[in-house]
């Protein structure tokens, strides 16, 4: 341990926690309800807790079938307990930080290892706390809908998986769960498989959110060897031990920075949080994304899913945090931030909308986590929060729109305070907190923002003052599509627009609980940054101090000042939104300068050119091509592999073989050659004969009369087989073009070459002690098998499993056989 | 001890075996992987050594010193290899006469062919079948090999037309 870094404090809860492990694991999971009520402050969590609340929801996914069979549409009602379930869980894990490890693959070094501690705290409170939400308001909103035992089973799985990324300590175990995250992702996307624009939206995601994922795993594999040389053995542990990643930080750095691979793991590290967590140019499967349910938007597509790839530049802060981590993710959520803020003003349906505000807050988080300075951490930490609280309910209020007034489109929907008075109250709660007017929630994090970039560029002066500049631009915009999303209530309700019904009281409640979540963190802002997003900070920042204040300004600052010219433009700009909303629109029409271009490009690219070229030279539905590729790829694997072994063929010293072994393989060949010119199939089944015939005199020459005989048996049955077949086909046999058959000697050449060096260098070796002595001494023992012939001992007793597989394997070729002979006339033919 | 004589004959039974697999005679592509079978059962017994005795060993009851006999270990994968050899040996012929029943052909070209030019397996067989039922007849394994041809071009011909009807 370094002194001065954060885990002295820790470090004895940490290590009692890994004593305890061993312990704790022994309980069985049935037994974690007893267990609760422990929690005091940062105590080490307990096993059972964490494990429960990872497997918990995986396991509620896989009862989901039965579920429904019993529950039918009360489904919802289940999965939101399963989620509830989750919560309390999180709920006594509060305060305890510590780490809980399983051996996965000891022999790499993985293990199923957990952390908690206040970041993965908040992200488990956001997963299961809007979980419950979201389960319960997908009673209402799925009535009616296709494939509901898909539909919670996978929500389930999603929010396990999530809880799985937010408590990972280990990076392969973060990685899998990661990729977890988005194959549900993709799975919800293309709820509606039967919409080409579903299927589209789902592949788009996938590709991106995956790609970014194994790029990702690349900066982890770079991680684990830089650790084997910076702490003398590999670890994929990221935090939480002393031999952890984080815990050496300097040392890692050091290595990092020695090898020049410290820009590269950023900047991966940074591709695979992009991709997720949708910035500019990865942002464009999160607008698609939206032709999932709206809960599922709700969910995944902006409170929690991608708020992984946030997740993961806190997590990474302080092993990165430097020069590079700042220019780098400075750039790029400011740039997110802006960018899709326009996005959204030229946005006309109202969950695209949304879909890009998400992204624009998304880049407001990583931008907070950028800066070096404690207030950077600060920013994000609460932003987090803030975020997930308004965005979700502006989804469900979305989805309520759309459910009861039929139409997304922006400029089909207004004046819908009338009918939806409550639905309107909650929008107006969270848009305004979304703006970031005072004395909204939105407000702090956004002016913590501010004081960020201010503090950052008086620091360091010069070019950096573009970003508090960038920072107040992107905030109008913000501002503006707000105001906008809230004005689908106000004014005049076009004529256009028929009955909107009241929503019922299961799709109200959950955004209701939402928007008063966000008054009460309005309210007593200071409470929640105490108790919920101060250990975040932490998390981010090791070694400084817990607490930040946060509050309402009452003197002109440079920060306030910022905000006051963001809301004065923004109020300036309102009247000319639709200009500003066609300006956006023709700008991201430009092909050059849309990412989505490139992507479709792409795709039709690989659709048209690759993957058909691909299918018609690999997959081509003739055997010969399939048994081509095999054998080629088999060749030059293992000729490589000798080759890159530096394997060195044996001089040739003469054989040991007696005349008569030669002489049955001289016939064998002959015989072989002759099976491969046969003129006709009767000659060829003949000569195989021969081959097969001679191969048992083989066996008989070397010692191995059980192999005769059985040789001898099946090669007689094999001949008569063959005969009776053969009189009921035809007598084809195609020509040889002279062209194919020179064609098809090169590779049998190639074949026959590896398989020539490959008996070479393995008769070569003399292995020091040979199994088979084992079985030679114990065959006759009466407690070893008790017989004379070892290799029927061998058969019967010591590997009979194996002798029963065989069998099997005979009874199903028999049946098979009985199956395509005699049931010709029935089954699909009819 | 390196087991030159044997390499030369695996490599030999080896590439024949591969070249057989390649051709477009079902049959031929049998007899192919039936090479490739046997050859390699000889390489897994001349990983034994090829020296010593028959590993039977007297004396029931009694412990033995291994060092005299061959490698029975061996011995008894290749005796499970070649039973179970029998069973696919059996199965990929009795696979090809139903190929045969079906499709009327056993030339691996032409049956990839169609599978492309119908736009899927399941089609083009039911009205191949519907199309023998309905001609009342089925070739039957005495014809010759231009008969064959005939009558299965002529059956093709025919299953196109009802797909086209």
């Amino acid at each position: 341990m370094y002194p001065g870094t954060p885990f002295d404090a820790p470090l004895s809860a940490l290590l009692a926690s890994l004593s305890s492990v061993g312990d704790a694991l022994a309980i069985p999971l049935a037994a974690t309800g007893t267990g609760a009520g422990t929690t005091a402050a940062t105590s080490a969590p307990e096993a059972a807790v964490v494990l429960a609340l990872v497997a918990l929801p995986f396991l509620g996914a896989a009862l989901t079938p039965f579920v429904y069979r019993l529950l039918g549409e009360r489904t919802a009602y289940f999965a939101a307990s399963v989620a509830l379930a989750c919560l309390a869980l999180v709920a006594m894990l509060y305060g305890s930080e510590g780490l809980i490890e399983i051996p996965w693959i000891p022999a790499l070094g993985v293990s199923l290892a957990f952390y908690v501690d206040g970041l993965s705290l908040l992200i488990s409170f956001l997963a299961s706390g809007v979980g419950v939400l979201i389960l319960a308001y997908s009673g209402g909103y799925m009535h009616d809908e296709p494939g509901k035992t898909r539909y919670y089973a996978t929500l389930l799985a999603f929010m396990g998986s999530m809880l799985g990324v937010a408590l990972a300590a280990d990076l392969v175990a973060l990685f899998v769960f990661w990729e977890l995250t988005s194959v549900s992702s993709f799975l919800l996307i293309g709820h509606y498989r039967e919409t080409d624009s579903g299927r589209y939206a789902a592949r788009k995601s996938l590709l991106i959110t995956v790609a970014g994922g194994l790029f990702m795993l690349v900066a982890f594999l770079l991680l684990n060897t830089v650790s084997a040389r910076a702490l003398g053995e590999p670890t994929f542990l990221l935090i939480g031990a002393p031999d952890s990643l984080i815990a050496n930080t300097d040392a890692v750095r050091t290595t990092l920075r020695e090898t020049g691979l410290f820009v590269p793991v950023l900047a991966l590290i940074g591709v695979g949080a992009a991709a997720k967590s949708a910035q500019v140019p990865l942002h464009i499967w999160l607008p698609n994304a939206m032709e999932a349910p709206t809960p599922v938007s709700a969910f995944l597509h902006s409170a929690t899913m991608v708020k992984a790839g946030v997740y993961l530049v806190g997590r990474f802060r302080p092993l990165l945090v430097g020069e590079e981590w700042t220019l780098a993710f400075a750039v790029l959520g400011l740039l997110t931030m802006t960018v899709t803020a326009m996005l959204a003003v030229g946005a006309t349906d109202i969950k695209e909308l949304l879909a890009y505000s998400t992204a624009s807050h998304l880049g407001l988080i990583i931008a907070g986590f950028a800066f070096a300075s404690v207030l950077g951490a600060e920013t994000g930490a609460f932003h987090i929060l803030n975020h997930a609280l308004f965005k979700a309910a502006l989804f469900l209020v979305a989805g309520i729109v759309s459910h009861e007034a039929g139409t997304r489109v922006i400029s089909e929907l207004g004046g819908l305070r009338r009918d939806l008075p409550v639905t309107a109250a909650i929008t107006a709660v969270a848009a305004l907190s979304m703006a970031g007017l005072p004395p909204f929630n939105g407000f702090y994090s956004k002016e913590l923002l501010f004081e960020t970039t201010y503090e950052a560029a008086h620091a360091a002066g010069g070019l950096w003052w573009v970003f508090p500049v960038v920072a107040v631009f992107g905030s109008v915009f913000t501002f503006l599509y707000s105001i906008r999303f809230l004005w689908l209530f106000v004014g005049e309700k076009p004529d256009s627009l028929g009955e909107v019904h009241s929503p019922p009281l299961v799709m109200l409640v959950p955004p209701a609980v939402l928007a008063l979540l966000v008054v009460a963190v309005s309210a007593v802002p200071q409470f929640f940054v105490d108790n919920l997003v101060g250990s975040v900070v932490a998390s981010a920042v090791p070694g400084e101090a817990h607490g930040f204040e946060v509050y309402i300004p009452t003197e002109l600052s440079p920060p306030v000042l910022m905000s006051v010219i963001t809301i004065a433009a923004g109020i300036a700009l309102s009247p000319v939104y639709d200009r500003l909303h066609d300006g956006v629109r023709y700008l991201s029409s430009v092909r050059s300068i849309s990412p989505n271009w490139y992507y479709d490009a792409g795709i039709e690219v690989f659709q048209s050119i690759v993957s058909t070229g691909l299918v018609a030279r690999a997959q081509n539905g003739l055997l010969r091509t399939y048994a081509v590729w095999v054998l080629a790829a088999v060749s030059a694997l293992a000729l490589g592999g000798y080759v890159a072994g530096g394997v060195s063929l044996p001089t040739f010293s003469g054989t040991s073989l007696s005349l008569p072994i030669i002489i049955v393989l001289g016939v064998a060949v002959v015989g072989a050659v002759a099976v491969a010119v046969a003129p006709s199939h009767i000659a060829g089944v003949l000569t195989l004969s021969i081959l097969g015939f001679m191969v048992a005199l083989f066996y008989l020459l070397a010692s191995a009369p059980d192999l005769a005989l059985t040789q001898l048996t099946v090669e007689t049955l094999v001949l008569v087989v063959f005969l009776l077949v053969l009189d009921r086909l035809p007598t084809f046999y195609g020509k040889i073009s002279t062209v194919r058959a020179a064609r098809d000697a090169v590779l049998a050449g190639v074949v026959g070459i590896t398989v020539f060096t490959t008996v070479l260098v393995s008769t070569a070796a003399t292995p020091e002690e040979p199994i088979y002595t084992f079985f030679v001494e114990r065959a006759p023992l009466p407690d070893g098998g008790g017989g004379g012939n070892v290799v029927n001992v061998i058969l019967v007793d010591f590997r009979a499993f194996d002798t029963m597989g065989e069998i099997s394997v005979v009874a199903m070729a028999a049946l098979s056989v009985m199956t395509l002979i005699a049931m010709r006339e029935r089954g699909e033919t009819q | 001890m390196t087991q030159f004589v044997l390499a030369v004959v695996l490599g030999t039974l080896f590439a024949l075996g591969t070249f057989l697999v390649l051709r477009r005679d079902v049959v031929r592509v049998v007899w192919g992987v039936v090479i490739v079978t046997q050859a390699a059962n000889v390489y897994l017994v001349t990983m034994g050594g090829l020296s010593g005795v028959a590993p039977i060993v007297p004396g029931h009851g009694e412990a033995v010193t291994a060092t005299a006999v061959t490698d029975p270990l061996v011995q008894a994968l290749v005796l499970t290899a070649i039973v179970i050899s029998l069973g696919t040996t059996a199965f990929a012929l009795v696979l090809t006469y139903r190929i045969y029943e079906e499709h009327g052909t056993i030339d691996l070209f032409e049956l990839g062919r169609r599978d492309e030019g119908d736009g899927g397996n399941e089609g083009g067989t039911e009205d191949f079948a519907r199309s023998v039922a309905d001609g009342g007849e089925r070739c039957t394994a005495d014809d010759s090999e231009n008969e064959t041809r005939t009558t299965s071009e002529n059956e093709s011909g025919r299953s196109e037309a009802s797909v086209g009807g």
